[in-house]
């Protein structure tokens, strides 16, 4: 078979017997929701992390999270999505009762693994800026945490976007491994239909081509976002 | 020597009614390495007189950065009492926050909010403070928008008074050092302070900008605001100081009133400070 038959072949599966609404309202929706729902959970975990990493450790409170942080960072960097992903469903839920159903379960991890990532790269975000700044609101009279969520963080998140990007670039391609544990998703929908014919070379062409339609489009997406958050500086 | 101080200190030492902080004892160490500290204060003494204007001077180096710092916890001192409204802010027990809301600082390098406005600049600090008082974000949308007003109308006559409300609505990385400088001074006046920090306020800025810094924290003196200055502009010092401190070696080795220090200086090591500099 000629390219030209195989790509006629694949276009009636796509578009004339409707396989497209299949790979919209399911494959990309899927891949779209655990990505994007997994940076907001990664964002406020990631979030919550690096104000523990960076607060005073006079106390044993500060030190003790800073433990627990610690563990939990290192083992979400120090193992593969993929074994996290198949441990929580295959292991960990079922063990304490839980079913979440197999999207669920991918948002979650997906979650608590970029939550990791973004730990780190706040932590670095917040550090990048000027200390001066914190003092200045604790001069005023405001406490640690008013002054890290009211001028810190703000901050820290204008310099950290173009890594932010990056994350969630990384992400929405690493959801590619979550028919692991039974999702749908954008490479599950193409394979199935490569499997009609044993022809995967379309398939998988039309799949790469709407992840860089993704991907521009969220490039695209953060360049805006930066160009707003950028409007305090000198113009 | 301990590192941190703990509740057990002096008591309130019966202050006088023009003291406004008595500071007994201050040391400040900074450890470097494991084993070694590097003590950057050593028993410090002082007391601080309502309206009094103090000018602290010195080589770099001789702890008077530190003193100052150590005046808001922005140090935390790791010897000795500061006195201040009947507390001790060297106690780590003691709620800082409240403190430092009547204690105003500016610093050399201005440190303006660089996400906010200038007017946002002003208004935060006060807006928060007494939001929380009444009640956070439980508070009635009325006197949430009463405290907003009030803080909004205070923050625009500071910015009238000092000619930029104009500005009120640029943001930092717009505005000249001598403007971020005044607008760092009013953003500290807004909390209305019973005493004003500057530490060294003039020294990160283009000769030429000096000057409107300068007449602005003039003009504080003479309206009666207590301040502590630690500062290179000697000048100035002798201009507007009641007192003038002389720090080296992290101890007050001289302090007299300006015509005393600048014009008959006691102390070898002053005067050669003094030699080297004027």
């Amino acid at each position: 078979m000629n390219f030209v038959d195989e790509w006629s072949a694949f276009w009636r599966l796509f578009y004339t017997n409707g396989g497209y609404k299949r790979v919209f309202s399911e494959g990309l929706k899927n891949t779209v929701v655990i990505a994007v729902l997994g940076l907001l959970i990664g964002i406020v975990i990631g979030t919550l992390i690096a104000a523990v990493k960076v607060m005073p450790k006079y106390k044993a409170l500060p030190r003790v999270l800073n433990g627990v942080c610690n563990v939990y960072v290192g083992f979400f960097r120090g193992t593969p999505i993929v074994v996290q992903l198949l441990l929580a469903y295959y292991v960990l839920f079922p063990l304490m009762g839980i079913s979440l159903g197999s999207l669920n379960t991918c948002i979650l991890i997906f979650g608590l693994n970029s939550g990791a990532y973004v730990s780190e790269i706040m932590r670095a975000g917040i550090q990048s800026v000027d200390a001066g700044q914190m003092e200045a609101g604790r001069a005023l009279g405001l406490g640690f945490y008013p002054t890290m969520l009211k001028i810190v963080i703000p901050q820290a998140i204008k310099n950290i976007l173009p890594t932010m990007g990056n994350e969630f670039i990384a992400l929405i391609k690493d959801t590619s491994v979550v028919s692991f544990v039974a999702a749908v998703d954008l490479y599950k929908v193409f394979t199935e239909m490569g499997n009609v014919n044993y022809e995967y070379l379309a398939p998988y062409l039309m799949m790469a081509l709407i992840y860089i339609a993704l991907i521009m489009l969220i490039t695209l997406l953060f360049k805006l976002l930066e160009k707003q958050l950028h409007r305090d500086d000198r113009t | 020597m301990s590192s941190m101080k703990t509740a057990q200190s002096n008591p309130t030492p019966a202050m006088n009614n023009d003291e406004l902080i008595v500071i007994r004892g201050l040391c400040k160490s900074f450890p470097i390495g494991k084993k070694k500290t590097l003590n950057v204060l050593n028993n410090v003494d002082c007391v601080i007189h309502k309206n009094e204007k103090i000018a602290v001077i010195g080589p770099s180096g001789s702890g008077k950065s530190t003193f100052l710092r150590c005046l808001n916890c922005m140090e935390d001192p790791t010897g000795g009492s500061i006195f201040f409204n009947g507390e001790d802010l060297a106690d780590m027990k003691v709620d800082i926050n409240k403190h430092r809301e009547h204690i105003g600082m500016v610093f050399q390098q201005f440190n303006l909010f660089n996400n906010k406005t200038v007017l946002q600049n002003i208004m935060l600090a006060p807006v928060y403070l007494k939001t929380k008082k009444a009640g956070g974000i439980f508070a009635k949308p009325a006197v949430k928008k009463q405290i907003k007003d009030e803080a909004r109308e205070t923050a625009m006559n500071l910015l009238r008074r000092i000619g930029l409300e104009e500005k009120a609505n640029a943001y930092p990385s717009t505005l000249s050092g001598g403007q971020k400088q005044r607008i760092a001074i009013v953003r500290a006046l807004a909390m209305n302070p019973e005493v004003m920090l500057f530490d060294e306020p003039t020294s990160a800025l283009d000769p030429e900008m000096v000057g409107e810094v300068l007449d602005l924290i003039r003009e504080l003196a003479d309206e009666g605001m207590t301040m502590v200055i630690v500062t290179h502009e000697m000048g100035f010092a002798r201009e507007v100081a009641d007192r003038v401190l002389f720090m080296d070696g992290g101890k007050i080795t001289e302090e007299a009133p300006p015509a005393e220090l600048f014009g008959n200086p006691q102390n070898p090591r002053t005067k050669e400070f003094l030699s080297k500099v004027l």
